[in-house]
């Protein structure tokens, strides 16, 4: 006993400086993962009401490019009203609907913190679960895919954006409507690649990807950028496609979060195929 | 006004400092300010390893939280805490520290600042960088990032002690 307690107190600066690295790195690791509280992240309230203060004063810095961008969708939107158009049939006749069911509805909110250069960037937003945000919600812009919720508090969020190590969106390349999944290797927040584009496929430069909409989380075809560059991945017969972003996500302000009406209906039915020895990463 | 306000009082002015203004300024190509490691090599010579670690466990977690990053400034901190007696005994006169000054540029002079602060900000960076990217076959990038991050980082902390210390010796 005497020995131990010598032995502690002889090792005692390292043990101290063992047992803080572990917790720091346990917390990084889980909470990279899952996160089971809001508390140690921008969601938190303390936090996330610092940070507003702070957009309130930075949010005016892009003003008037963020208020052009709503123009321009606002003049894409109504553009689509039957007022806006020109009638070629005389007569019209008004059909109740039972076609078309509303299966996504958007929540709009607002970025209040963001990073773009890490490894791993995560958005803040000023909506939560208040507003029926719930992690594993799609979040998109005007101009292309943002990322998925990763934690939410009573009135704030934080999204994994797609400029993280393991996002796995699921896209298609336009025209041939080719499937692979979305990833970023951390360098430029302008350029992503996406993986499993078998090489024997024909690519053609500046073809556009958008969201597969496999699992629900995203609608089909918002739009995530174009091609730039192909380039072929030593020893696997595999293509590395380079996408270039069509959101520049070092000024997004304006997002939306994806609620899809029907995603349980739809995991119920696909919680039923029995699990894969592979771990199945696709979103 | 004591040793105690005066580091409570920069424990304040780091954080908000480096949370509210330093991590928004994202410049690219790797360039990553972080200041905050400036307030655990100011705090006085005398101070024990256990505490110092404490003490940059506890701004570390703050960093976290405002930055998303959920525990890993805290872990590159407590690294550098950790290595903070060792080299200021490594570059320490003879005689030890004199315990009325303070390790800033103004008190030990430029040349001790630079060696000793830049090898911690390495250390820090290092092992930041390391823990974030965790792919030793991106280790160029890693090396990369933590040359264009703690050159900068360091003439920026260079600037702010003639901010903070000279107004903190007047009052």
């Amino acid at each position: 006993m005497r020995n131990l307690i010598a032995f502690l107190r002889r090792f005692q600066i390292f043990l101290v400086f063992a047992s803080l690295q572990i917790i720091s790195l346990v917390i990084y690791v889980q909470f990279l993962s899952f996160p089971r509280s809001q508390y140690l992240t921008t969601a938190s309230n303390v936090t996330a009401k610092v940070l507003t203060w702070e957009n309130d004063v930075t949010k005016h810095f892009d003003l008037s490019k963020n208020n052009y961008a709503l123009q321009r969708e606002n003049i894409r939107l109504r553009e689509r009203l039957p007022e806006f158009m020109y009638t070629l049939s005389a007569g019209k006749v008004k059909v109740e609907d039972t076609i078309f069911k509303q299966q996504y509805t958007y929540i709009p909110g607002m970025v209040i913190n963001s990073s773009v250069t890490r490894r791993n960037n995560y958005f803040t937003l000023n909506i939560g679960s208040k507003q029926g945000v719930k992690p594993n919600m799609g979040v998109f812009s005007d101009k292309g895919v943002v990322g998925i919720v990763h934690n939410t508090s009573e009135h704030y969020c934080v999204v994994k954006s797609v400029l993280t190590k393991d996002i796995n969106v699921d896209v298609i390349i336009e025209p041939i409507h080719l499937a692979g999944i979305l990833k970023w290797d951390g360098h430029d927040p302008r350029r992503g690649s996406i993986d499993g584009i078998s090489n024997d496929l024909r690519i053609k430069k500046w073809s556009r990807v958008i969201t597969r909409g496999g699992s629900g989380i995203f609608p089909k075809g918002i739009p995530v950028g174009k091609v730039e560059r192909i380039e072929s991945i030593e020893g696997e017969p595999l293509w590395n496609v380079v996408v270039r972003y069509s959101e520049d996500y070092r000024t997004l302000q304006r997002v939306y979060v994806v609620k899809n009406v029907m995603i349980e209906e739809q995991q119920a039915l696909e919680g039923q195929i029995p699990p894969d020895e592979e771990e199945d990463v696709l979103r | 006004m004591n040793n105690l306000t005066k580091n409570i009082i920069r424990f304040i002015v780091f954080a908000v400092l480096q949370t509210l203004i330093f991590n928004q300024l994202e410049i690219g190509y790797g360039f990553h300010l972080m200041i905050h490691p400036l307030f655990i090599m100011l705090l006085p010579f005398e101070m024990g390893v256990i505490s110092l670690m404490g003490l940059a466990f506890l701004m570390g977690i703050i960093i976290d939280i405002f930055s998303n990053t959920y525990g890993l400034h805290a872990s590159s901190l407590v690294m550098m805490a950790y290595f903070r007696p060792l080299v200021f005994k490594f570059y320490g006169p003879r005689e030890g520290y004199d315990p009325l000054k303070e390790p800033n540029v103004f008190d030990m002079g430029n040349r001790w600042f630079t060696y000793v602060f830049g090898i911690l900000l390495l250390i820090h960076h290092l092992w930041y960088f390391l823990v974030e990217i965790f792919q030793f076959n991106q280790i160029l990038f890693i090396l990369q990032k933590t040359i264009f991050s703690a050159v900068p980082s360091f003439l920026i902390c260079l600037l702010l002690q003639s901010f903070l210390i000279k107004k903190s010796k007047t009052k």
